[in-house]
């Protein structure tokens, strides 16, 4: 049944054929019926035994197929487990680069790397977010390929002792340096390891020590005696800095370090004005962000002769309504957008935008969530783009104008009806039709539409819309806290 | 009146694939199938015609492939093409792009349409010779690169312009019928709407054989062809080097390396 052969969700066909399945096995039969391997890929979790073979025959029809599905980003995690078991070794790269494969597949795959010494693969798998630390410390025991060792040294996945014990293997050897740099800029660094890292390190890597998030506070007090600016320039943006060496770095002759003392929101307020008449206009556009200036402060920053300083005031939301109306007339129109954008912008200066030669500032004014409705009427009938763009996304917009829209020939402006959370079902229906395929996929997810809406989207001419109409009815049917995975198996723990 | 739009299905790669077994070509496992984007434009100014005309315009869709080919011309007729012709024979496997442009020649020469659009390249190939090769073959004016188009059907003499190196534009006045190499950027191709999808799937391709355009297997294929592929491989890696090292030593590398290339 085609989307065409419905009056927009209307039935027109017996209620057994249209109506969406209400279990997981009517879902999957009625996946299997189709024929689809998008289709069978987006059910296959739920189903068991002959159900699933028969899913995964369609799945497997072609090692075109297969490859597709093993490199597409989509493919659920049950999907790429099946396609490891055939033994493809193109599939299993793909398998390898896929953030959905999961940590049990690329076990499985890793041993066969290992045993067919294939390095491509462990390399891939080292680099892998959902990598078991059991395999990375493997990789770190037994591996030898410094590229495998490098890639695991900046992954994630890789946890404190996985870390430790690579830089513990590798200490004093020319490659433990490279490894301690990734070590030093590697999330899951701990701080003992970090500690360890910056007393035998090189001034890079100590840099990026200091600037990790699991840095010990002893370190930062003893790197605050450096006086190398790659190093001040880090620590001048640490809230545990003490106050007297912030007051030192504002000193500093090195606009980066300055900056860094404006961007440390333990800054003491005294220093914004020491800082006011920077000779860098990188530290003045750092302070015209600040939610603690004063009234003195930004008469000074809205006459800076730097755009992007003015630009930075324009959006900042502590700046009182004279500025931004002073500034609303700038002859840059980047800050005269700026005002527009800012949340504390009244009605009337959006008023006095919405009106604005440039049509950047007029969309500023579209896209505004406090914009009135009176305003965005005015704005419907602009001709640009960009300005239709905010009218459509707008919540406040009028729902007459906005099934005005939906029509609209700019795929920019359809797009914005519908990611409006206030456009009505009746409103979007038309675009359950729209040309643009990930429109539809869109619709698929929108809270606005029926289940039927969605559901007669599931043999529409795009292999992305049918695979996410099933993946809907999926979760629909059989919410995630009905699954559970048991190796390459996902079990149904009731029906729905 | 009749515009002739010739297209091509063309492969896009990942960046994993494998070589075939005689090492002339990507397997066909690896490769994603779809319409030559400069054909897209091609269409899209075939249709602006049409859409724009007082008198009747029809679109005609034509390539030289085999059966896969029928994918990319339903998404022709799903745009608005009136007709689509498909040829192909065995034996036409391996034709260099002058060995289609004939094939499309005679195609050209049955239907005899009062333009020819054909995109500037093909995406995989690009060769840039399948559109100038018929204008030669059927001794028509032809204009490559096309970036602007004034013509009304009916008219003797269109308006091109043509883009040049260094963002040059050329306007030329050619004689009508021609043939048009479109480049990207011409206008904005649309979405087939699912009405059109829908209408191009009961459509049908018409499958023409070489022997109904009075050729034979004897002139077309690798054999006719004046190119052949020899081999097909990935070079050695050249000098690219990954910048290791925390974020601050790699952006100091990258401003060592643009200053010792500056000079400075």
């Amino acid at each position: 049944m085609s989307v065409l052969s419905m009056k927009y969700g209307k039935k027109q066909h017996s209620p057994s054929e249209m109506d969406m399945p209400d279990s997981t096995d009517a879902l999957v039969k009625l996946a299997i019926k189709a024929g689809d391997p998008y289709v069978a890929a987006a059910v296959h979790e739920l189903a068991t035994g002959a159900s699933k073979r028969q899913l995964e025959m369609q799945i497997l029809e072609s090692r075109r197929t297969a490859l597709s599905l093993a490199r597409w980003e989509h493919t659920p995690s049950s999907v790429l487990a099946a396609l490891s078991n055939i033994g493809d070794g193109a599939v299993d790269t793909r398998l390898d680069k896929n953030p959905n494969t999961s940590s049990e597949v690329l076990s499985n795959l890793y041993v066969d790397a290992s045993n067919k010494r294939n390095l491509g693969l462990t390399r891939l798998i080292a680099r892998h977010r959902n990598s078991e630390a059991g395999i990375l410390k493997s990789i770190v025991l037994f591996e030898d390929d410094e590229e495998s060792l490098l890639a695991l040294s900046k992954n994630p996945a890789a946890g404190p002792e996985v870390l430790v014990s690579l830089a513990e293997r590798f200490a004093g050897a020319e490659l433990g340096v490279a490894l301690n740099k990734n070590i030093a800029q590697n999330i899951s660094a701990p701080a003992d390891l970090l500690a360890r890292i910056y007393s035998v390190s090189d001034l890079h890597t100590r840099v990026a020590v200091i600037g990790h998030a699991n840095c010990p506070d002893a370190l930062i007090a003893e790197a605050a005696a450096s006086d190398e600016p790659l190093m001040m320039r880090v620590l001048a943006k640490d809230k545990r800095l003490a106050p007297e060496v912030l007051l030192k770095y504002a000193e500093s002759d090195d606009a980066g370090v300055r900056c860094g003392v404006v961007a440390n929101a333990e800054m003491p307020l005294s220093l914004i004005g020491h800082l006011l008449g920077d000779s860098s206009e990188l530290v003045r556009r750092e302070i015209a962000s600040r939610s603690d200036l004063q009234a003195e402060h930004i008469a000074v920053l809205m006459a800076d002769p730097d755009g992007w300083v003015r630009q930075r005031l324009a959006r900042n939301p502590v700046v009182p309504l004279q500025v931004l109306a002073s500034l609303a007339a700038d002859e840059n129109v980047d800050v005269r957008r700026a005002v527009a954008r800012n949340a504390e912008c009244p009605v009337e200066l959006l008023q006095t935008l919405a009106a604005d030669k440039e049509a950047w500032v007029r969309a500023a004014v579209a896209y505004q969530h406090h914009a009135p409705q009176r305003l965005l009427v005015g704005l419907a009938g602009d001709n640009d783009v960009d300005v239709l763009s905010g009218v459509a996304n707008n919540p406040n917009t009028p729902q007459h104008i906005l099934e005005k829209l939906v029509a609209s020939q700019e795929a920019d402006v359809r797009r914005g009806v519908i990611l409006n959370k206030a456009a009505s079902r009746d409103t979007l229906l038309p675009l359950l039709e729209d040309p643009y395929y990930l429109h539809r996929i869109l619709m698929v997810a929108n809270p606005s539409m029926h289940e039927l809406d969605k559901w007669n989207l599931r043999e529409d001419p795009d292999y992305q819309v049918r695979f996410s109409v099933y993946r809907w009815a999926v979760k629909k049917i059989a919410p995630i806290n009905t699954r559970y995975i048991v190796g390459n198996e996902v079990i149904r723990r009731r029906r729905v | 009146m009749k515009i002739l739009v010739a297209v091509k299905q063309v492969a896009a790669l990942e960046e994993d694939f494998e070589i075939r077994a005689d090492g002339k070509d990507v397997d066909e496992d690896f490769m994603l199938y779809d319409l030559n984007e400069w054909d897209d434009y091609s269409l899209e100014e075939a249709m602006k015609i049409k859409e724009s005309s007082d008198v009747e315009v029809e679109v005609v869709v034509v390539s030289v492939g085999p059966d896969r080919v029928d994918e990319s011309l339903r998404k022709c007729l799903a745009k608005g093409a009136d007709r689509a012709i498909r040829v192909w024979d065995d034996s036409a496997e391996g034709s260099d792009a002058i060995v289609v442009g004939r094939i499309l020649t005679e195609v050209i020469k049955k239907e005899a349409p009062d333009m020819v659009f054909a995109g500037v390249q093909s995406s995989d190939q690009a060769y840039a010779s399948t559109g100038i090769s018929v204008a030669s073959y059927l001794n028509w004016p032809h204009a490559a690169v096309v970036a602007d188009l004034q013509y009304k059907p009916g008219d003797n003499k269109a308006v091109v312009r043509r883009e040049l190196e260094g963002g040059m534009l050329q306007e030329v006045e050619i004689n009508c019928p021609a043939v048009l190499t479109i480049q990207l950027g011409i206008n904005k191709p649309r979405y087939a709407s699912l009405r059109g999808i829908k209408q191009a799937a009961t459509k049908p391709i018409e499958e023409v054989t070489l022997g109904e355009l009075s050729l034979s297997a004897d002139d077309v294929g690798a054999g006719k062809s004046m190119s052949r592929v020899r081999r097909m491989y990935v070079p050695e890696k050249g000098r690219a080097t990954m910048i290791e090292g925390t974020l601050a030593e790699q952006a100091a590398k990258i401003i060592q390396i643009i200053n010792e290339f500056k000079g400075a």
